[in-house]
């Protein structure tokens, strides 16, 4: 039996990747914090820590608590700012032979453009990621996730300031996210990301307070896998655009339930901060799976209807 | 700096005192480039369970030459309590090591104050100033019980002293009484070294501030990579103007750059 080693590339738009694997923006710092522990270069891409236009300090701490196989956090989107991200860190970045996708988040329609146009400007930088659902600021982020006209404002006037292509990061805490993922498909969108973490809360009672400086905090990890599943599961079957799953991805066996569902990608978050090689395992899994079940293209993963 | 993520053997689980254990692996990458102040994340979980699901960040306490590294903890909860089960001969994966250690002052007396489990992160720097001019070690804890390693710190200097706050070893008090003891001994440039509760930290910084001597603490946050990829251990700045990172840029600082009266 003559068995060629199967086909894991896939496209997003116009962006070639070579693989389904991604690092979750904000859980792989700007790349080079993790580049001695993974091989960046095996993988589909990076998705950098979100950027704002403004450098952003962050929220007080405590900002992670541990709840059971998960993780809660308020980081409150610190970050290094566009300036100095397009200065000190896409210079390391852009020679990683890897796609490399710039999430972004802003407090304004406006903002958003901005940046989208500045990284439309950059060399090396292959897509950008929009963050309409970070759980964690009170301006922007998940207002624009949770009301699907604002989101589809930020997805039109970011495809208008950039050729790049263009992912949305949808939150899932709304009530129906196929009526936000349609609406965000119809205003230009290339792709959409999701599920961004779920808010979430603990409460110290030692100390009688919330347990994170921002009473309220993203959940992310196993814990929230099976509602990932479900909500990629939906939105593949509600608009004609890729997919790229998120959630709770730890393994090579989570992964594929995820292409099953009909995600053209994965991303892995919060398992590359408990093992820094997650992805490549991942990878690995994936590929030996394929061989295994004489699968030649990533895509065939998908169930049939 | 080189930095591994390995499966290590446990060559030793002893428990000193109640709730006070010290975990000998076999992880000669890890022992070959360890500096004092540095950390490992190790991996409290079995198998393939996903909780709890953060490793626990811990401070090398010690190295031997044959590869072995050594760390000095309490039980505290799940993750530590797992860890402390585990038994000679199993497996534990340990990433390190990790952060900014302590900068090494061999121009003057080098005085570390250290309480409670804080000392865990004290006895490789001891080892290491030993050969500096003169090395003084200040201990304190509530009772003889949270310092049951005693002896190792004994052994490397003539000036070693202990308080605790119950009378039961050395003197009775608090180990910034015998700090500020020392202090009024000496009248030339010093380094203060301090780990320990955070309150004691920021009573060593205020009298250290007070002599103008430079003072080096090591913090604890809670965290979940140690790497710098989450931004979740941030520790406010003194000047206000954001947070340090303890896992990245700590967890050695100058202790100017916290800000002592935030308080979690």
């Amino acid at each position: 039996m003559i068995t060629k080693s199967p086909n894991l590339s896939i496209n997003i738009g116009s962006l070639i990747l070579k693989n389904p694997v991604l690092l979750a923006s904000g859980t792989c710092g700007y790349g080079a914090e993790l580049n001695d522990l993974l091989d960046l270069e095996q993988l589909g891409g990076i998705i950098v820590k979100g950027i704002s236009i403004r450098p952003r300090p962050g929220n007080p701490p405590p900002r992670l608590v541990e709840t059971p196989c998960g993780l809660l956090n308020s980081i409150g989107l610190e970050n290094v700012g566009i300036d100095i991200f397009l200065r000190d860190k896409l210079p390391w970045l852009r020679k990683v032979k890897t796609s490399l996708i710039i999430n972004v988040l802003g407090e304004s329609v406006e903002e958003y453009a901005k940046i989208a146009k500045k990284l439309d400007r950059a060399e090396g930088v292959n897509a950008i990621e929009v963050n309409i659902s970070c759980p964690n600021v009170k301006a922007g982020g998940i207002a624009f996730g949770t009301d699907p006209e604002a989101a589809a404002n930020v997805t039109y006037a970011v495809k208008k300031a950039t050729g790049l292509p263009v992912t949305i990061k949808l939150s899932p805490n709304v009530t129906d996210i196929t009526e936000v993922a349609r609406e965000v498909a119809s205003a230009g969108a290339d792709a959409i990301s999701l599920i961004n973490t779920l808010l979430g809360m603990a409460i110290d009672i030692k100390s009688r307070r919330p347990a994170l400086g921002n009473v309220f905090g993203g959940l992310s990890g196993p814990a929230i896998k099976p509602i990932a599943l479900r909500m990629v599961w939906q939105v593949v079957r509600a608009v004609d655009i890729p997919v790229i799953g998120i959630g709770g991805i730890s393994t090579p066996d989570d992964a594929l339930e995820f292409l099953m569902a009909g995600a053209k990608a994965v991303e892995i978050g919060t398992a590359t901060l408990v093992r820094p090689d997650t992805a490549e395992d991942v990878l690995a899994g994936i590929r030996d799976y394929m061989e295994a079940n004489s699968i030649q293209n990533i895509e065939d993963l998908r169930l049939p209807e | 700096m080189p930095r591994f993520d390995i499966p290590a053997r446990i060559i030793e689980q002893t428990q000193l005192v109640h709730g006070i254990f010290l975990l000998t692996v076999k992880a000669p990458a890890i022992q070959d480039s360890a500096k004092p102040g540095q950390f490992c994340m190790l991996e409290v979980k079995y198998n393939h369970s996903r909780d709890p699901l953060l490793r626990r960040p811990l401070s090398i306490y010690k190295t031997r030459a044959n590869g072995q590294i050594s760390f000095f903890y309490k039980e505290v909860g799940k993750g530590t309590r797992l860890l402390s089960k585990r038994r000679p001969g199993e497996i534990v994966r340990v990433l390190g090591p990790l952060g900014q250690g302590f900068r090494l002052i061999y121009d003057h007396p080098c005085i570390l104050v250290g309480g409670g489990l804080g000392i865990a992160s004290l006895l490789l720097l001891a080892e290491r100033l030993k050969q500096s001019g003169k090395l003084i070690i200040l201990l304190g804890a509530g009772n003889a019980s949270g310092i049951p390693t005693i002896e190792d710190f004994s052994r490397l200097t003539q000036n070693f002293h202990v308080a605790t706050e119950d009378g039961g070893l050395g003197q009775k008090g608090m180990v910034t009484d015998l700090l500020a003891q020392t202090l009024r001994e000496i009248t030339g440039m010093a380094q203060i070294y301090t780990c320990g509760p955070w309150p004691m930290m920021k009573a060593v910084y205020y009298m250290a501030r007070k002599r103008n001597i430079p003072c080096q603490v090591s913090l604890e946050a809670a965290m979940a990579c140690g790497l710098g990829l989450c931004l979740g251990c941030a520790v406010p700045k003194s000047d206000s103007q954001g947070f340090l990172h303890v896992c990245q840029e700590g967890p050695v600082f100058d202790a100017d750059q916290v800000h002592w009266e935030y308080s979690q």
